[in-house]
């Protein structure tokens, strides 16, 4: 495997080297430097095919210390081992030396069998290194596509529900990976390591994530906004912002932190007329600022229900022109200078992550039947390779086979699950189910079962109890199958990733979304799910669904500023919780907007009033007043929609006869809703 | 005159060097270029012309070849030589280790031509 590898001897005296060369010349190919300069200008040219360096220490010219000090400056040493030749026994020079990445020493006089030794073991030694290094780092890019992925995922989820193609996330994000890199190599003034780069193409795909918190109705409303609708679409910069700031545990980790500067200030402008927070120039982290212009551009390109795409060219000069915001002049010229290589840029996205995909697939090895020895020998490599993965990963591997029934696992495995190394009849066995739950092996037999030659690979997620815990965990099967015709289910090879963290935190994420981060109150979209679902429920009931804003908000949020017109919000919060029962649903439905869904038996009214003068009352020297429109089911009928129109209306109606006070919709009297409650009285108490 | 007889005439050690090189071709080829070896004639002009750097690696390389081949005398003398020279000035008794060198350098040269002419 290592016959003819090059090994360098550099030594000053020539028959030093000649004694050298002859103990290793049969078995390697020898370049011979006789001091430290021919030594280095060799490396400069050669290092890459270089197995081994034998350095002598004492050498005119430059001696081997001042070899060494080159190749670490030149990053040499990490890939070409050195072992030192010398009689210098002083063991400060020998700790130098190791310092500076030597391998091993070799004394005079030289001993042929030793020198023989010990090159081959520093050659086996840093071989096994390099392969060590290439899994890890094959392992470290696993882990990073996979998180990639749950972030694509997310984002994919919310395009869905925009109505979008999922192409807008992956343009966006392709886009920000090349700005920055032209960025980088631009300007040195944003200091963007490549792992930034990564980091930000990364949270990219985040951007819009705020949208999941915009009624879908406004969301995917084919005419244009009015301005009212266009004022709760741009509250989405700072919600997507809320809701990753509520991540307390994660709040301080660059991919959330970047995130959340991508949310929440994508659409400033760099002459700051954007929102939500008017910052001017390099106030908008530069991530926020790439982001907001591949978002733009991507946007002006790609074709929507209201618009047909602009080619490059004028998308491009459209930017450049300053006709869709205003963007930091170092960013509009690495788009205008490279804005030939985008042009091509996103064409390739689908196809690109198709391939990937498809790498990824087949990097997994099976046994082929009738496997010839050097297929044999790199299975075993695999293999070999494999039982190191899972060593550093906790990854579980086995492999089934279907006759005789056995399930065999790597020792790593076996000792994570307290399971035996082969198990045989795997269907009945007790420690089996014990890990795998009563209906596990029943689940994989199905999985199984759906798998075919053409469709050979499986994954699920499933629940595995070891170690004195329960925790998801993702499986993933390859199996194989004979050559007969039908092919018969020989076994397969399986890995079990645990996925308990990543699954609860989508969980987590999934639960926030549907709730308002402030308050904890639902939010709208959430709501209403469960209003249709109540009502859909328990058709036989009444209910009525009641809007109410508080009064002179604005005022208080001017007088008193924003922290204390939040804690105003949290107040109007908690009273309403107290307020109604358990089953009742309330939200915040926007700014200082709530909603309550109630069912009701008996008197309607006492109920609202009790509600009405619960949430009235001062706090901290700011009088909370609020006004309130009710509309009821056994007028409106069991459409959400409906009620809240009505529930609107009456609303308005109620706001124009003076606030504070709430009105019950009549459709029977539209001009005169029943207004009924006024208590300014109490108010002056 | 073989080669072992060599060995002794300049009171070296053969089995030592066989036992480490475990080739009398090797070993016999390198004895016979030491004489081109031209550490010794460095060693003597650089001294003479007070360059003790140049003079502490000419001893110094002496002494490693003289250690690879086995020639224990004239390694032993270079190596305290090469000590002496170190430091980038003369020991006191720098002479008189030259002189030893010098001594040593002739024995096994003059034992080198003899075991030379046998092979002629």
């Amino acid at each position: 495997m290592f016959n003819k590898g090059k090994i360098l001897i550099v030594d000053d005296s020539e028959m030093n080297r000649s004694i050298l060369a002859d103990m290793l010349e049969e078995e390697y190919v020898i370049l011979e430097a006789e001091d430290g300069e021919q030594a280095v200008s060799i490396m400069e040219e050669r290092h890459e095919e270089l197995a081994l360096v034998l350095l002598d220490i004492v050498m005119p010219r430059m001696d081997g210390f001042g070899v060494l000090e080159t190749m670490n400056r030149r990053d040499w040493i990490e890939d070409v081992p050195v072992i030192m030749i010398s009689a210098e026994s002083g063991s400060a020079s020998v700790a130098r030396a190791y310092d500076m990445g030597v391998t091993d020493f070799i004394a005079r006089p030289f001993d042929a069998l030793i020198v023989r030794k010990r090159v081959v073991n520093t050659l086996l030694l840093y071989a096994k290194q390099k392969r060590l290094a290439s899994m890890v780092e094959e392992q470290i890019t696993e882990t990073e596509r996979r998180s990639s992925l749950l972030v694509e995922i997310l984002s994919h989820i919310m395009e869905f529900r925009n109505g979008e193609s999922g192409l807008h996330v992956m343009h966006v994000r392709t886009l920000t990976n090349f700005l920055l890199k032209a960025l980088a190599r631009r300007t040195d003034k944003y200091a963007l390591s490549a792992a930034d780069i990564e980091r930000i193409s990364v949270s990219s795909a985040l951007h819009d994530i705020g949208k999941i918190a915009i009624d879908e109705k406004i969301l995917n409303k084919p005419g244009k906004l009015t301005d009212e609708e266009f004022a709760i679409m741009k509250t989405h910069a700072l919600r997507g912002a809320e809701m990753l700031n509520a991540m307390e545990e994660h709040r301080d980790d660059p991919l959330v932190r970047t995130s959340y500067e991508i949310c929440r200030w994508h659409h400033e402008r760099y002459d700051g007329r954007g929102y939500p927070d008017g910052l001017v120039g390099d106030e908008i982290p530069i991530a926020a600022q790439v982001v907001a212009l591949a978002d733009v551009y991507d946007a002006l390109t790609s074709p929507r229900v209201y618009k047909k795409a602009i080619d490059h060219d004028t998308a491009v000069q459209m930017i450049l022109d300053n006709q869709c915001g205003v963007f930091n002049p170092l960013l509009m010229e690495c788009l205008k200078e490279n804005s030939e290589s985008i042009r091509g840029l996103l064409k390739g996205t689908l196809e690109q992550s198709a391939r990937r995909e498809a790498q990824g697939i087949v990097s997994e090895s099976v046994r082929p039947a009738g496997a010839s020895d050097r297929t044999l020998r790199l299975l075993d490599q695999e293999r070999m390779k494999n039982d190191s993965f899972s060593a550093m990963t906790n990854d579980i591997q086995f492999e089934y086979t279907s006759s005789p029934a056995m399930i065999s696992m790597n020792p790593h495995s076996a000792e994570t699950l307290g399971l035996s190394e082969i198990i045989s009849d795997p269907a009945t066995d007790p420690q089996l189910q014990t890990v795998l739950g009563p209906d596990g092996w029943a689940l994989l037999s199905e999985k199984i079962r759906l798998a075919s030659p053409e469709v050979p690979d499986i994954t699920y997620d499933c629940e595995l109890t070891y170690g004195g815990h329960t925790r998801w965990h993702r499986v993933v099967l390859k199996t194989s199958w004979s050559d007969e015709d039908p092919p018969r289910f020989l076994g397969a090879l399986g890995k079990a990733t645990d996925i308990h963290e990543t699954r609860k935190k989508l969980e987590e994420l999934t639960q926030k979304a549907s709730r308002d981060p402030m308050t904890s109150l639902l939010n709208r979209a959430a709501a209403q799910e469960r209003i249709e679902a109540r009502m859909l429920e328990r058709p036989q009931s009444q209910y009525a669904l009641v809007l109410f804003d508080l009064d002179f908000f604005k005022s208080a949020n001017d007088t008193y500023g924003h922290q204390f017109g939040d804690a105003v919000i949290r107040t109007v919060a908690d009273r309403l919780r107290r307020s109604v029962r358990g089953a009742d649903i309330c939200c915040r439905a926007g700014g200082d907007e709530f909603m309550i869904f109630l069912e009701y038996n008996t008197d309607l009214e006492k109920t609202v009033d009790r509600i009405f003068r619960q949430l009235t009352g001062d706090y901290e020297g700011f009088y909370i007043s609020v006004t309130m429109g009710v509309a009821q089911s056994r007028i409106m009928g069991l459409s959400y929609e409906r009620l809240f129109r009505a529930a609107d209306q009456a609303l308005y109606a109620a706001k124009r006869d003076g606030k504070g006070r709430y009105c019950f919709y009549d459709p029977s009297n539209t001009s005169t809703y029943s207004a009924i409650s006024d208590i300014d009285e109490d108010a002056n108490e | 005159m073989t080669l072992q007889d060599c060995y002794k005439a300049m009171g070296a050690d053969y089995d030592e060097v066989f036992g480490r090189l475990r080739s009398e071709r090797l070993i016999q080829k390198f004895v016979l270029r030491f004489p081109d070896d031209g550490s010794f004639n460095l060693l003597e002009s650089s001294l003479a012309s007070g360059d003790i750097g140049e003079a502490f690696r000419a001893a110094h390389t002496i002494k490693g070849v003289c250690q690879n081949l086995g020639f224990t005398d004239l390694g032993q003398s270079s190596s305290a030589l090469t000590e002496a020279l170190r430091s980038g000035t003369p020991a006191p008794n720098t002479n008189e280790l030259l002189e030893k060198v010098r001594q040593d350098y002739k024995v096994t040269m003059d034992a080198i031509r003899a075991f030379q002419a046998s092979l002629a």
